[in-house]
């Protein structure tokens, strides 16, 4: 028979490599005739970081998203950049490129200031056109000011940018630190079906909540939020790199032999973008790379209690876990042990069993 | 028109999709040889002797090279933070994990390749493996080092946070709830596996075009291996298929790099599938355990938590995640009183490493399905549960640090209004904002306290 049940998980994350000391730098130049490169060393994995930085680079210069190149190809023309990781990316890498192209504004108000013959103060940038503020009829666009930065007065207008938190050490025995730029926030509900004969569990639908500080590129955003789930749903369900663990019997050795969740698997997702700004953020951007695949595995252990009252403490709730807790529960030998007001689960596999008595890790927990 | 905020197409999207974008198996250099791999076929053995003669001598060779011909051929990746190296990227005299690398060829093609790895003589002593972290402490099981099972954290060995008065909350309780959680370790399967092509250039300096997901970082460990300074390096990359955390090690770029050096041609080398997935490393399997202090009308007073990473048979960054994931064992709550424990433990499984949401995946396994199990012991709404005990502006972190925009009441909202969830009417009405009142109960006043000081270290004292 089939039941359906409900999972709820909330969570949250951290933004960038715990405890800092990781920089990432940028360059910004722009060509006599306008046109504007990006250098920096942020590795794009598919998520599209060259996109959203080349959309920070544009609002933060004024100039047409498409009139600039991102350009992260190699260690010779890019600066530093600690690495695609840690849900860097955004924050991290973003704040660098976005650095580096407000000092290359501030060089092109001051050329464009001596070619209009104003203060810089008074010039603004938008849609590649200098304007002085007030008067927007007044102006140049930024291939003329180039140009004569170029030509005319021998300059070139660049800028670069870094973005550094120093590390913190944390303290041995408290954990206390300040190890994080930003936390991002999500919460996950899924309704799955669970086969009481064959123990599988089936995801019906999935609706998730991001607070990602700000969406700088909302269709990348639910593609972090839908390839996530795609990876949730794998660790909740189906992977493992051995199906015998601790034993290393029967490990995959390809991918028809390892199972992954396939677009059958996917379920009708629902994403729901929060926007909590970050003080701290490129336009109040936190990250949402890594957290994207840490709800769904819970939320649906959660669901499989709903539907049929069993726990399964150990991912992935495969079929062969699913029956197992089923038959425990029809034999009435799940039930946690109670000792006082403690209340006792999973005993089977923890230390206080699988340890030795002598064993230091059956003290930690005391219960 | 503002970019930023804007759904704009992805900057490379259309080259991925219509197969114009070059990645590391894409390119080719005049001359270039192919690169194999010698692996142990042991999950613990010690290496008796390597004989590489035979296959020196194979037609079509151009190089051998095992851990002999390595510059400095142990490398931690995180030396810069007194993370001490401890893995030989060649084998030396002993292997401790199936698949282990120790050492490899550059030959005319692949085939000639293989045929030369058949030709390397390797003896092995075969050792008994350490494969359940649970035992990490007993005594008679294998030993991973001569100092034991566990990395050593400067002073204790395990990473500790301490908050709050721990054993008070636990007595004050009116119940305690306590499971046992265990997380698999995954595959990083990306559709490209890990490769590199090592160019040696007419000028002295390398060319390296790679996978990695980390271009100075990559360049770091190598030069630190072939002990050339970082800057006679050149990468090129930043465009990858696929990365996950595992192209983060520098798994072929040591290896090619030496050969090519040798044999003075460019080597290519590129991970099977097979490789990728046997001998590449794995997101860490873990083992967390946690026992949870509650009144009976759904406050958290405290938590204390026991976790077992396992990290396989070497460091790599697992003493980071370790670390990372004792950070967040709160979750997205705040929990006053807090004592976790966290144990890096060598096993003779594949070197694990990161893999997207590195040690906190782990962390909100275990503390998720806690919280439903909390929730149904004491008779409460999950929903209703979690929000009473969110993270609020002014809480704080298990790190001490002052949350200014935690969204945990906002997530689960949004959420409770898309699936149409009734919540009552306090927790349809309650707010994101500093505790007071109702949201302000005895036991997180001190909290609150700590976080007007300002100062975390100030606040831990």
């Amino acid at each position: 028979m089939k039941h359906r049940g409900r999972g709820l998980a909330a969570i949250e994350y951290p933004t960038g490599m715990n405890q800092g000391g990781d920089p990432s730098q940028a360059w910004v130049k722009i060509k006599p005739d306008g046109r504007v490169d990006v250098f920096a060393g942020t590795v794009d994995l598919g998520q599209g970081s060259k996109t959203v930085h080349t959309q920070i680079v544009a609002d933060t210069l004024g100039v047409p998203y498409e009139s600039v190149n991102m350009d992260v190809s190699n260690t010779d023309s890019s600066p530093l950049c600690t690495g695609t990781f840690a849900s860097r990316g955004t924050f991290i890498g973003g704040l660098a490129v976005l650095k580096a192209a407000k000092k290359a504004k501030e060089k092109m108000l001051e050329v464009a200031g001596q070619a209009m013959e104003i203060d810089p103060a008074d010039l603004d940038v938008e849609d590649g056109m200098v304007y002085v503020k007030g008067s927007p009829d007044k102006k140049m666009s930024v291939g003329e000011v180039s140009a004569a930065a170029t030509w005319g007065f021998g300059e070139l207008i660049t800028g670069t940018g870094v973005h550094l938190k120093a590390y913190s050490m944390p303290d041995p025995d408290t954990g206390v630190c300040d190890p994080d730029h930003a936390i991002s926030y999500a919460a996950c509900v899924v309704d799955v079906e669970v086969d009481d004969e064959t123990g599988v569990v089936t995801v019906l639908s999935m609706v998730q909540a991001y607070d990602v500080g700000h969406a700088i590129n909302p269709t990348l955003v639910e593609g972090q939020i839908e390839g996530g789930a795609m990876m949730g749903l794998g660790l909740g369900l189906l992977e493992q790199s051995y199906p015998h663990y601790p034993s290393t019997e029967g490990r995959g050795n390809e991918f028809g032999a390892y199972l992954m969740p396939g677009l059958p698997d996917f379920p009708e997702i629902t994403s729901v973008i929060v926007e909590n700004p970050s003080a701290d953020g490129p336009f109040g951007a936190k990250a949402i790379g890594e957290m994207a695949n840490n709800a769904q595995g819970p939320a649906i252990c959660s669901a499989i209690h709903d539907a049929v009252g069993v726990w399964v403490p150990q991912q992935p709730a495969t079929p062969e876990r699913v029956l197992r807790a089923l038959q425990a529960k029809a034999a009435g030998s799940d039930a946690p042990r109670r000792d006082g007001k403690t209340v006792i689960f999973d005993e089977d596999i923890s230390v206080m069993t699988m340890a030795d008595e002598s064993s230091p890790l059956r003290d930690v927990l005391g219960v | 028109m503002k970019a930023v905020g804007a759904r704009l197409p992805r900057y490379d999207g259309i080259a991925h999709v219509t197969g114009r974008t070059k990645y590391v198996a894409d390119q080719s250099a005049q001359g270039m040889l192919a690169c194999k791999g010698l692996r142990s076929p042991h999950h613990s053995a010690r290496i008796v002797s390597i004989d590489t003669s035979k296959a020196e001598a194979h037609p079509g060779v151009f190089a051998v090279a095992t851990y002999k011909d390595m510059p400095k051929n142990t490398v931690g990746h995180l030396e810069a933070l007194g993370v001490p190296a401890d893995e030989p990227y060649l084998a030396e005299h002993e292997v401790r994990f199936k698949g282990q690398l120790i050492g490899g060829v550059a030959a005319i093609d692949e085939a000639t390749a293989l045929e030369a790895l058949d030709l390397i003589d390797v003896k092995y002593e075969v050792r008994e493996p350490f494969l359940d972290i649970r035992k990490a402490f007993d005594p008679g099981q294998p030993q991973m080092t001569e100092k034991g099972n566990v990395f050593f954290y400067d002073p204790y060995d395990h990473r500790k946070v301490t908050k709050g008065d721990v054993d008070a909350a636990f007595e004050k309780a009116d119940v305690i709830v306590k499971g046992s959680y265990r997380p698999s370790a995954i595959e990083q399967a990306p559709i490209e596996p890990q490769g590199c092509l090592v160019v040696p250039e007419s000028d002295g300096r390398l060319t390296v075009y790679t996978c990695t997901q980390a271009m100075y970082f990559t360049m770091g460990v190598l030069a630190e291996h072939l002990q050339r300074t970082p800057g006679s390096i050149k990468l090129v990359g930043g465009t990858v298929g696929g990365g996950f955390g595992g192209k983060v090690d520098s798994a072929t770029e040591p290896l090619a790099a030496i050969l090519a050096l040798k044999a003075r041609r460019p080597v290519r080398w590129i991970f099977t599938r097979e490789e990728e997935m046997l001998c590449g490393s794995v997101r860490a399997s873990w083992h967390v355990e946690m026992a949870d202090a509650l009144t009976k009308d759904g406050w958290i007073l405290g938590r204390k938590v026991l976790t077992l990473h396992d990290a396989g048979a070497y460091t790599r960054f697992s003493s980071y995640g370790a670390t990372k994931h004792s950070f967040h064992l709160a979750g997205a709550y705040t929990v006053p009183a807090l004592r976790t424990r966290a144990y890096v433990v060598w096993s003779n499984h594949v070197p694990t490493t990161a893999m997207r949401g590195f040690g906190v995946t782990s962390a909100s396994f275990a503390i998720e399905l806690q919280m439903t199990r909390n929730a149904d012991v004491l008779g409460i709404d999950p929903w209703e549960f979690r929000l009473k005990n969110a993270n609020r502006p002014g809480d704080l972190m298990p790190t001490r640090k002052v949350l200014e925009d935690p969204s945990t009441i906002d997530t689960i909202r949004a959420c409770a209004e898309a699936v149409g969830h009734p919540l009552s009417a306090t927790y349809r009405d309650m707010k994101n904002d500093e505790r007071s009142g109702e949201w302000l109960p005895p036991h997180l006043v001190d909290q609150a306290a700590h976080a007007k000081l300002g100062d975390p270290q100030e606040a831990a004292r």
